[in-house]
Order: C-alpha cells, then structure tokens, then sequence
C-alpha cells in the first residue's frame, strides 16, 4: 500500500458529493469590501460566515494602529516568543489581557488553535484527567491526544453525564481538568456554565473555558460566558482567539494561577513557532480597547441575532437551540445542505456549509455568524432569501 | 472465570455492535469495527455511549488507538469493569 492510497477515498468523496464548479470547502473571496461584503465567485456577496462578530477587521482605528507598526517595527518577528519573537507589543499586550480578564497571568501565541494545543498539553499530563465536552472544538481534542492524560468525554452539555464522570474518578478528580467552550462553534449554543462550575468546586477539579466564540459577545464587558454568568472566580484557565471578535489572528490563555507564566517554558506551540506580527499585535490591542470601550458594539451585535434568529425560525427553519452570533440551520441530508449552499450563494450570500464530523450528532448545517456591521437591510435580504428558497432545500435531493 | 465474563460482556456487546454498525456481518472475536462493520468516528461515540450507560462505566478515549477488534473491545471492557 502506498503511502497516498489512503487519500483516494477522499478524491472519490470529493469528486461524488461536490458539485461542479465551486468547492464549498475551498473558497475563495476574491476580493473583500468590508467587513459583510466581498466577491466570491465573480459576484459581490454578503458575507454571512465569517465570525467577524464585531465588525472590527475594517475598524478605523485598528487600521491605523495595525498601519503605524507596520511601517514602524516591520512585517514579522521571524522568530519564536522564546526566542527573538517578542516584541514590547507582546509584552503590553499580554499585560492588557491580563487587565481586562482581572488575571494574573496572561500568555499570547500565534493562533487560537496553537493555544489550545499549548495550554492543554502542558497544564495536563500523564496521570491527569481531562474531561471535556464531546463537542468541543478539534484543537481540544488534538491538545488532549498530545497531553498524555487519561482523556474522558462527556455528552454535549449535558451535566448528568459530567457528574457521572467526575464522580467516579473518585480522588483523582482533584487531578481533572474539565474543559468546556462558552458558545459552540457550530450550533452557537451555550455551555451550562454556572452548573459546570458548582460541579469543578464539588469534586475539587479545575476548570478550563474556551471564549473563542463569547469574547466580545457575551457579558457586560465583553469578557465572554464567565462573566455573563456570573462564575468567573471559579474558572482556572480562559483561552481565547484574536480571529473572531477582534478581527486578527492569534491566541491567548489567561490565568488567576500565577504558575501559569511557566508555561512559556513548556508549551511547544510557544516555543516553537513565529509569533504573531507586530501589525498584527498592535490591531488586537486596539481593537481590546474598542471592546471595552463600545459596549453598543454588543447591544447591536444582538439586536442583529435577534432579526436573524427570529425571522429564520419564523420562515420554520430548524435552528440551533439558542440565539447567538452562530445561527445554525438544520437541513435533514448532505445533498440538501449542499443544494441551500449553492443556491443561497448563487443570491449573492455567503454562508458556512458544515458536514459531519465538523459538524456534531451526524447534522448537516448552514452555519451563518451575524456581525455587529450587518445592516437591517442586508439581515432583511438574508431572511427573504432563506424563505424564497426553502421549498427548494426541501424538495431537492 | 475469567472466559465467563468474556462470554458475557461479548454478548452484550455483539448486541450492541449489531444495533450501531453501518454493515451487517457475523460479530467474532476477529471483527474489525472499521472494515468489517463500517464504523466511522461518529457512529462509534453513539455506540460508546451505550456501552458507557449498560456497563456503567467511563470508556477513556486513549483507549480507541487500541480498538479495532471485538476481542479488543470485549477485553477493554472487562479491564475497565475490573475483570481480568
């Protein structure tokens, strides 16, 4: 067997489920007008699928900011964070987190997946226990393989389960650390976390948040699921991305645990990689001070999840449970999810198209994420379309 | 004794593997989960939930790098239930 055979499974999935013409997996936006328009295809869209929450890639400020340094401090670092790869933007902006969460410690690293695949494989080891949520995110369960530690699931936020768990790891569960997310990726739903959190303090385990998709969305400043829920006392490690409510690219872990500073000696994917640009850096500290700054930037966000939610329901679609800048739309088989794509794409919309695994339970979605830069219009232009063609969704096969 | 619980938990689980799996062949000691049954990643974190809730126990997910037969399963189980 030759060492590409495995890969022609793949080349014949692609070649019977894709259509001709665009690869739904493989777009391109051609050209980007702001930060809800683009051209894919050759055809101005809407861009509905881009978890630009707050509308901040083209945000003023962050611009000029991201502009400034570049002209200052160049375009790379060219090295790790260990190495020559931290400039004093870095540094600031590491302090700046660690303000904003009311932490001790923060660290940054160059993307949200290489956070996760850090902070988890160094916090946990051999003779650890990490629990998590069967829905979590595919770095966590990649971190997890790379900790060595004994590795436990439990089902999608489902809290009996999770107890269940926790309990018969007897004394060892001083040794887990459960890790959960504040709203999943692909149905936007949120983690029970008040409950998650009684159950950490009642078998004496730690707890991790993933704030990927809440960071900016949810709490009153913007600090994600913790802090709307009132249990930020009670989570031991937040990590987050700088590529969704803060428009950029990178990652942070942030920490009430001074010792987390000594993973900067362990974490591979800190040690080991380039680290984020300086322009880069300087945009996201930026935009950290428009979140904290525009609290309207929120109030907007969910006045838009609101009109979409609500009139996507109100056209009978299936959604995810709970309204949030992630609106996931149910359609019942892979043809018929492919079928929407296109089409929706073809009016000049751009969604997400998600199949199983990426997708949980065997689902087969239209993944739209709503930004605060949405217009009424443009979301009333998204709705009229949904509901013009889901006759066609369902009768295609 | 020991076969016993083997024979046990493998009825159990020829129950079950049946119930879950995408192809329909005889379950043996030597059936392979993916080839054999057609399992994919999906289909056999349904099917560990079962197990989880009949056997009453936690199924790590280490253990999968080490599954791929029902002997394999069978003897996994019965480690993880305390049986030799």
């Amino acid at each position: 067997m030759g060492l590409l055979d495995k890969l022609v499974t793949i080349a014949t999935t692609r070649e019977t489920l894709l259509p001709e013409g665009i690869d739904p997996f493989n777009v391109v936006i051609e050209e980007i007008y702001s930060s809800t328009e683009g051209q894919i295809d050759g055809q101005r869209v809407i861009l509905a699928g881009t978890n630009n929450y707050l509308g901040l890639t083209f945000h003023p400020s962050c611009i000029e900011a991201a502009r400034k340094t570049l002209l200052e401090e160049g375009t790379g670092t060219t090295g790790s964070r260990m190495a020559n790869g931290t400039f004093s933007g870095h540094s600031a902006l590491e302090k700046e987190l660690a303000l904003f969460y009311g932490c001790q410690s923060a660290i940054v690293f160059s993307t949200g997946f290489v956070t996760n695949l850090g902070a988890i494989s160094s916090l946990a080891g051999p003779g650890d226990v990490i629990v998590l949520d069967a829905d979590s995110h595919a770095s966590i369960y990649d971190a997890c393989r790379m900790s060595g530690a004994e590795m436990i699931r439990f089902r999608h936020n489902n809290m009996v389960d999770l107890e269940k768990k926790l309990r018969r790891l007897g004394e060892k569960s001083t040794n887990a650390l459960i890790i959960v997310e504040g709203i999943y990726s692909m149905l936007g739903d949120c983690a029970p976390l008040a409950e998650i959190a009684a159950l950490k303090k009642k078998y004496g385990a730690w707890l991790m948040v993933d704030e990927a998709h809440s960071m900016g969305v949810l709490g009153k400043h913007g600090r994600g699921l913790a802090e709307a829920v009132g249990v930020e006392q009670d989570v031991d490690f937040t990590v987050g991305t700088f590529s969704k409510s803060l428009g950029a690219v990178g990652g942070y872990c942030v920490s009430t645990h001074p010792e987390l500073d000594l993973l900067r000696y362990t974490c591979r994917s800190y040690v080991f990689t380039a680290s984020p640009s300086p322009s880069t850096i300087s945009s996201v500290r930026e935009a950290l001070r428009v979140v904290s700054s525009q609290p309207q930037l929120r109030t907007k966000l969910w006045e838009n999840v609101e009109q979409l939610y609500r009139g996507l329901e109100q056209s009978g679609f299936e959604l995810g449970p709970d309204p949030s800048p992630i609106v996931a739309i149910r359609l019942p088989t892979k043809e018929k999810a492919l079928f929407a794509w296109k089409a929706i794409l073809e009016k000049g919309i751009y969604v997400n198209l998600v199949f199983p695994p990426a997708a949980p339970a065997g689902l087969f979605l239209l993944r739209c994420s709503i930004s605060a830069a949405h217009t009424p219009e443009q979301i009333s232009y998204i709705l009229k379309t949904f509901a013009e063609l889901k006759p066609m969704m369902t009768a295609a096969t | 004794m020991a076969t016993s619980q083997y024979d046990t938990i493998f009825q159990q689980i020829e129950v079950l593997l049946q119930e879950h799996a995408q192809l329909q062949v005889p379950i043996q000691d030597d059936t392979d989960l993916i080839n054999d049954l057609g399992f994919d990643s999906l289909k056999l974190m349904e099917m560990l939930e079962d197990v989880e809730d009949i056997f009453d126990i936690t199924y790590p997910l280490n253990d999968l790098a080490n599954l791929h037969t029902v002997k394999d399963f069978v003897l996994q189980i019965q480690q993880i239930t305390g049986g030799e």
